[in-house]
């Protein structure tokens, strides 16, 4: 690991095709943790927080090579042509074409910028930085990768969690290596599925049910369309605004740190087949996932017949 | 001399503005035209989908008014239920809760804007060390904004599970089920944010604030506060005489007891949903239609609100300095107070007994054409949804800012733009387009 006294890795945060929702989650994050990202980044552009420098002058000094890029920030959805998006005024194609050989990261924030997300429905074009939904045929294609070695990181989510965002920047500016899955996601964070810390876990254990919204009480995988145990996020781990999570205030889990989340649908129904879920819980056959649950049915848990606040 | 043109790329707003300055051999602004870019195609991708899979989707429209754009879906497919002649209940509870969660998300806006983009344009005016505290970064105001924006938002989560982009709320009611804790944890924050309020922007404590009637009483009275300096500079750099455009007004729904709906046109009279239309002709410039009412254009948001809601300290300063900057940024700046000391009683009126959901008839059945109106932090937020058995044929959304920032038709420009011409500055000129709270990413969706 390097000294932690180096310089402050220095950042810059660029914005396509988005609702700015990553902007915004990262601004919500703990005062704690954002006071400890500016004490290790000098964001020198995000289009919400300088002011005292013009983009289009980083980005002059940048490419002059008078200023070092560590992390080009990247939130939103791009085009694989030109004049489509743009940022500052300059067209978000030539932004990345010129910085990608100089940014020693470049991190994807968000869905839209992981894997085109929502506005790639709209258009064919439109792309992740590195994918287009699971294809590596982003705007950046195949096996690409930056001066540091590493492919762009998605930090998946619509949005992602500001704890997942400064983490990974955090974690790469004190030198620790970041070990990726297949997506290309930081494994620290998306290793563990979003029913990893569920508060509603023993109801899903014991197939109790959740047939309606509006209650403490019952698991919203099997019929409430809850993708808790098919989606890696930390999301039940690291709470969201330092509070809770969806699932813990009763909304199912949409699966919105994958691929595939624009594509799915009936995001509050569970898709059944013959009475059963046709999706399992990851890493499960279904086969085994059948019988334990009707092992599991076949027994009460008597604290989780009612309402818990009865349950002794 | 040629006229001289100014191409402003925008930043300290939501999303990608153009500003285009058209200006006399004086400098001074002749024309101005909004053009804003990264279309998303979000009413085209809605075409086709499940009812309630817009739930998931029109919330990500747009990052920061995520809660707002679900209000009015939700409200529109309510409304769907009763034109189909269903009954659909909402508890009180689930309401209130409801109301809760978007306010905080429109206090949350407020003080992010006035502190991450509005003060920051002064420094530019005034160099010297005096506002030090307001520089991004490093200054104490800067950073405790910050701070409290995402302390207020924490309201969302505990009733909603995150902020930005939770679908909580859903036709029939909210999928929460709180604990008393929660909303004793709800009002611990309403109270700390309350007392920053007080003691950092206002100055004074809230009652006494809110019973004010003009602006030298408010000056006489208070302590000090972000407000107060806000003032002192706007008429140090002569902001409270620009940035005046239409007079016209709309708020097109009700927050009880803090927003009245109505709309200013010379008079206040009462809002009519059929006179809101959106012209079909292109600008040549933006790709937003503008909207009109009663062929009028109008501006919305919370000097919208405050001047249809009769609130005697606006009703005052406009009739002194009129829709100028000053009032404007004043009226965002005013809404937090405003909303804020209702949310304890809101809060403390939630019946935990009740049910926060009851389950309507299957979506499935519903057909046929509704609008979702709510008031979103920029001001009046309209969808309209066309239904069959189920499905979306068409979405059609008119954000604030579409009010507020969309392009000129044949007879008047828009009125952002009108609020611009004849001001001398380019800084000035991008500060006034700020003063309406830019958010282009709302403005093409």
């Amino acid at each position: 690991m390097e000294s932690l006294k180096v310089r402050r890795k220095s950042l810059i945060w660029i914005s396509g095709l988005t609702c700015n929702g990553n902007s915004h989650s990262f601004l919500s994050s703990s005062s704690l943790s954002f006071d400890a990202f500016l004490n290790s980044v000098n964001i020198l552009f995000h289009p919400a927080l300088t002011y005292d420098r013009e983009f289009k002058d980083i980005y002059k000094d940048i490419l002059e090579g008078k200023l070092k890029l560590d992390f080009l920030i990247v939130e939103g959805a791009v085009s694989k042509k030109k004049t489509k998006v743009y940022f500052q005024g300059f067209d978000i194609y030539e932004i990345l074409e010129n910085l990608k050989n100089i940014a020693e990261y470049i991190i994807a924030v968000g869905n839209c910028a992981s894997f085109g997300n929502f506005p790639a429905l709209y258009s064919e074009d439109v792309v992740g930085l590195n994918f287009r939904f699971n294809q590596r045929n982003g705007f950046f294609e195949g096996d690409f990768t930056t001066k540091s070695g590493m492919p762009i990181i998605n930090i998946s989510g619509c949005p992602a969690h500001p704890e997942w965002i400064i983490k990974t920047v955090l974690s790469l500016s004190y030198g620790y290596d970041l070990k990726l899955g297949s997506l290309q996601r930081p494994k620290d964070f998306y290793m563990y599925l979003t029913h990893d810390g569920c508060t509603r876990n023993q109801y899903f254990e014991w197939k109790v049910e959740a047939e309606e919204f509006g209650t403490k009480e019952g698991c919203l995988f099997y019929y409430l369309g809850c993708r808790g145990p098919l989606t890696h996020s930390s999301c039940n781990k690291i709470l969201w605004n330092d509070k809770s999570s969806k699932t813990r205030a009763g909304m199912p889990c949409i699966g919105c740190t994958e691929f595939d989340f624009p594509l799915r649908g009936k995001y509050f129904e569970t898709k059944l087949n013959i009475g059963i879920p046709e999706e399992v819980p990851l890493g499960v056959s279904k086969r085994a996932y059948i019988m334990l649950s009707g092992v599991a049915k076949t027994f009460t848990n008597h604290r989780l017949k009612g309402k818990l606040e009865e349950a002794d | 001399m040629k006229k001289q043109i100014s191409n402003l790329s925008l930043n300290r707003v939501e999303g990608e503005v153009e500003l285009k300055l058209q200006k006399d051999k004086n400098g001074v602004i002749e024309d101005a035209f909004i053009t804003a870019y990264n279309f998303r195609g979000f009413e085209d991708i809605l075409k086709g989908k499940d009812l309630l899979d817009t739930l998931v989707i029109t919330p990500r429209i747009c990052g920061i008014c995520g809660h707002s754009h679900l209000t009015a879906n939700v409200n529109a497919i309510e409304n769907l239920y009763r034109e189909n002649g269903f009954n659909i209940e909402v508890t009180q509870k689930a309401k209130i809760i409801r109301q809760l969660t978007q306010c905080s998300e429109i206090i949350q806006n407020h003080i992010k804007w006035f502190y991450l983009f509005v003060m920051p344009d002064f420094l530019k005016l005034d160099p010297s060390e005096k506002f030090v505290e307001y520089r991004p970064f490093t200054g104490k105001h800067w950073k405790n904004a910050l701070k409290i924006s995402s302390d207020i938002i924490k309201i969302v989560a505990i009733f909603g599970g995150q902020w930005p982009h939770t679908s909580y709320s859903l036709p029939g009611g909210i999928t929460s089920d709180p604990l008393k804790t929660d909303l004793v944890e709800a009002m611990s924050i309403v109270d700390s944010t309350l007392k920053f309020v007080e003691s950092n922007i206002i100055g004074i404590d809230a009652e006494s604030y809110l019973s004010m009637a003009d602006y030298q009483e408010f000056m006489n009275k208070t302590s000090g506060g972000s407000l107060k300096d806000f003032i002192e500079l706007s008429f140090k750099n002569g902001m409270e005489k620009i940035g005046k455009s239409y007079g016209h007004f709309i708020t097109v729904s009700n927050v009880y007891p803090c927003i009245q709906e109505a709309v200013i046109k010379k008079k206040r009279c009462k809002f009519n949903i059929k006179k809101v239309k959106e012209v079909k002709e292109s600008s040549g410039y933006s790709i937003v239609q503008p909207v009109r009412y009663d062929g009028l254009p109008m501006e919305t948001g919370p000097l919208a609100r405050r001047l249809t809601s009769n609130t005697d300290l606006f009703v005052n300063l406009n009739s002194v300095f009129s829709d100028s900057y000053l009032v404007r940024v004043w009226a965002r700046v005013d809404e937090i107070v405003r909303i804020l000391v209702n949310m304890k009683d809101w809060i403390s009126k939630i019946k935990l007994s009740e049910k926060s959901y009851i389950k309507p008839k299957d979506y499935k059945l519903l057909s046929g054409v509704a609008l979702g109106l709510t008031e979103a932090a920029r001001g009046s937020l309209i969808h309209r949804i066309e239904v069959s058995k189920g499905k979306i044929v068409d979405y059609n959304i008119i954000t604030p800012t579409v009010w507020n920032l969309g392009p000129r038709c044949k007879n008047y420009r828009g009125v952002a733009e009108k609020a611009i011409v004849g001001i001398d500055n380019d800084l000035k000129a991008q500060m006034v387009l700020r003063s309406f709270d830019v958010c282009s990413v709302c403005l093409v969706h």
